[in-house]
């Protein structure tokens, strides 16, 4: 197992070196001078000349990806453009807020997508089923930032339970920062929940035909811990799998949530970046939300060993 | 239907005095399937008596499962259920019983093994935890007690090294060593009844005796009642006291072992018997074990109502009565019945 985890961090490491070449070709890729990128549309002459030199991009390439490289395996992620900090401590100032949306849009998702598709499986082609069902696809249909105005016009708005929008930092409370979470939660959970409730009961209506769950209720064992016990740890390892993948799209819906709900976290920094050109900030998020990815990755494939003894590394 | 009266008079049978633990009667199920109805089990009754074994029998799609399954309430609820009939274990109607009352008699009183050792048990959870929920749902026992008796029920099932292959999971088992564990599961909580489906089919030849062997000997030591169901003759000849053979959903020949081997009544027994390796003169089965050969013809298909003999369109014996009227199921000779218009003419006829 240690040796399998080893053996996988060791391979992170080209497809890391592959991101951090993608991410570092990015930028002169872009059609025309990057020097000129970057100091912007109306810069002198002089001044592209000053930004060339500033960030080493008089150096032959191979030696600016050298740098670049060097400066990375130290932990440096380059520095802003535009506000001059280092994005790593730009990225420190915005990861709270995103942490806690993705971990609460997690929790929101999965501990009501398993039920409901525990509940369908079980009442497979009932009305429970079919009202499931309805919801996922409708999950699917509505876009997050569709959801986020509709909670936020009703929880927020109409009914006041909830704040509008901004965030609440862990410092102030976690009453404030969950109160000030939930909602963007919801909205991004939608989609995630429709998901994992599909595979939950594609998986468990495949489960529960098994000749063991035949057995069990032969044993006598209770429907519920039938579903609970001898179904869902069965019916797991595509369920984690739609879970992890599911992690890899929330980026594209954290941005949009974060938008929508103000929350200053990285999604913002990301469209802020995006739409000033600030290179250096957009390069770093690239290589931390890859080096994430992976991560999450190798914790569901460990995850696997957790729900099914046949599988082992 | 005809009522069925114990067989005292049968030479092997179980002893007189023994009373009725289980008692079946008239038992209809049905699947209600897109193409219509399936008459999987149509009145079916038999009586099991403590400590006895029952054999039933028959071509594969005749009912078998469905009877045992019908007994402990497990047709799947949206595929099928008891239409008819009663089942009765220990005085108590089980048809009517509610989940909850039904769920106290599953596994505890009534016990069932399957045919698949390799797909009945759950591959996630290790066999001693599977012994052990058994106990700890109808006994009460705690985690450390339950445990200690799985390890104690492991060796029983004369599994070796019982402590550690009690941590063990399913895939890491023999498909022999498997079904040692589902008996282990199904005697944990010493039940009454035992009903084994095709417990021997699905296992190595070499396995198949001495899977039979440590059912019959824990049966005896346990007192446990256990209804056996196979396709193979040579199974019944060396485990039953009593034989049933049920052809399309209905009993077609009920006697004691020995008196159906001598004396098969029905053409279908016949057939099954035709089918079998020679048997010496001591009644015991060659050394060779014979799989239950097709009788030319096919299984009737169960979703249309068969008015007349089920076995008409297969039977050489067959008159015109036969695929009008069904045969009453009667006593032909002492505690020994068959359901045959032309019975007199086939026991007239040599084998
Ligand atoms: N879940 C089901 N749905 C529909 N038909 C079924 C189902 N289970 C069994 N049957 C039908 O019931 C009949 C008897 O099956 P079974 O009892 O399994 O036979 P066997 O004697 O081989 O055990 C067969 O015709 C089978 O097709
Ligand atoms: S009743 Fe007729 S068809 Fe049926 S087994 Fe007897 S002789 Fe054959
Ligand atoms: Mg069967």
């Amino acid at each position: 197992m240690t040796a399998y985890i080893v053996r996988r961090l060791i391979a992170t490491i080209p497809v890391m070196v592959v991101v951090a070449l993608f991410v570092f070709f990015l930028l002169h890729l872009t059609p025309g001078d990057p020097a000129a990128v970057i100091a912007g549309d109306d810069a002198s002459p002089a001044e592209i000349e000053g930004v060339r030199r500033k960030l080493g991009l008089d150096l032959p390439i191979w030696q600016q990806f050298g740098i670049y490289a060097w400066n990375l395996l130290q932990g440096d992620l380059g520095t802003s453009i535009f506000s001059n900090l280092p994005v790593l401590t730009l990225v420190k100032q915005r990861l709270e807020p995103t942490i806690v949306l993705a971990l609460a849009t997690l929790f929101v998702a999965v501990a009501f997508a398993i039920p409901m598709g525990v509940l369908a499986a079980w009442k497979a082609r009932s009305f429970v089923d079919r009202l499931v069902m309805g919801f996922s696809v409708l999950g699917f249909a509505v876009p997050v930032f569709l959801f986020g105005y509709v909670l936020i016009y009703v929880f927020a708005i109409q009914l006041r339970w909830l704040p509008v929008q901004g965030y609440r930092p862990l410092a102030m409370g976690l009453d404030q920062t969950l109160r000030s979470i939930a909602l963007p939660a919801f909205a991004l959970g939608m989609t995630y929940m429709a998901l994992i409730a599909r595979i939950t009961r594609a998986s468990m209506l495949e489960v529960l035909s098994e000749d063991y769950i035949r057995t069990a209720h032969a044993k006598g064992v209770a429907q519920k811990s039938v579903l609970l016990r001898h179904a869902l740890k069965n019916a797991a390892v595509p369920i984690v799998t739609v879970i992890g993948i599911g992690l890899a799209l929330l980026i594209s819906g954290v941005v949009i949530t974060e938008t929508v709900f103000n929350i200053p976290g990285l999604g913002r920094l990301t469209v802020d970046a995006i739409l000033k050109r600030d290179y250096p900030i957009i390069q770093g998020l690239i290589i931390l939300f890859a080096g994430a990815k992976v991560m999450v990755n190798l914790a569901i494939d460990l995850s696997y060993t957790f729900f099914d003894p046949r599988i082992r590394y | 239907m005809t009522a069925v009266a114990p067989a005292v008079s049968a030479p092997i049978a179980a002893p007189a005095h023994a009373e009725t633990i289980l008692s079946v009667r008239d038992l209809r199920t049905q699947f209600f399937t897109r193409d219509g109805v399936v008459r999987a089990v149509d009145g079916v009754s038999f009586d099991l008596k403590r400590g006895e074994t029952l054999c039933i029998v028959g071509e594969s799609g005749c009912g078998k499962s469905v009877t045992a399954l019908s007994i402990l309430g497990l047709i799947p609820a949206g595929a099928g259920r008891i239409v008819g009939g009663s089942v009765r274990f220990e005085g108590t109607e089980l048809t009517t019983l509610s989940e909850a009352e039904m769920r106290r008699i599953r596994g505890n009183r009534i016990s069932m093994i399957f045919q698949e050792p390799m797909t009945s048990l759950n591959p996630v959870f290790t066999v001693g935890q599977q012994i052990a929920e058994s106990v700890s749902i109808h006994q009460g026992l705690n985690r450390r007690q339950a445990w200690d008796r799985a390890i104690e029920m492991l060796s029983l099932v004369k599994i070796a090294d019982p402590k550690r292959r009690a941590g063990e999971y399913p895939h890491q088992l023999s498909g022999g060593m498997r079904q040692r564990v589902m008996i282990a599961i199904a005697l944990a909580c010493n039940p009454q009844v035992l009903i084994a489906d095709e417990p021997t089919t699905a296992l190595d030849v070499t396995i198949q005796a001495q899977i039979l062997n440590l059912m019959l000997e824990l049966k005896d030591r346990l007192g446990t009642a256990i209804i056996l169901i196979t396709h193979d003759l040579g199974v019944v000849a060396e485990t039953a006291q009593r034989v049933i053979v049920m052809y399309a959903g209905r009993k077609a020949e009920e006697a004691a072992v020995d008196e159906l081997f001598r004396h098969p009544i029905h053409p279908y027994t016949r057939g099954l018997m035709a089918s079998i390796p020679r048997r010496s003169a001591a009644g015991r089965r060659s050394q060779v074990r014979g799989r239950l050969q097709e009788i030319t013809g096919i299984v009737p298909s169960l979703r249309e109502e068969i008015p007349g003999c089920a076995f008409a369109p297969r039977c050489g014996f067959a008159v015109d009565r036969c695929t009008r009227e069904q045969p009453p199921f009667e006593a032909h000779r002492p505690a020994h019945f068959a359901a045959c218009w032309e019975a007199a003419r086939v026991v007239g006829t040599p084998r």
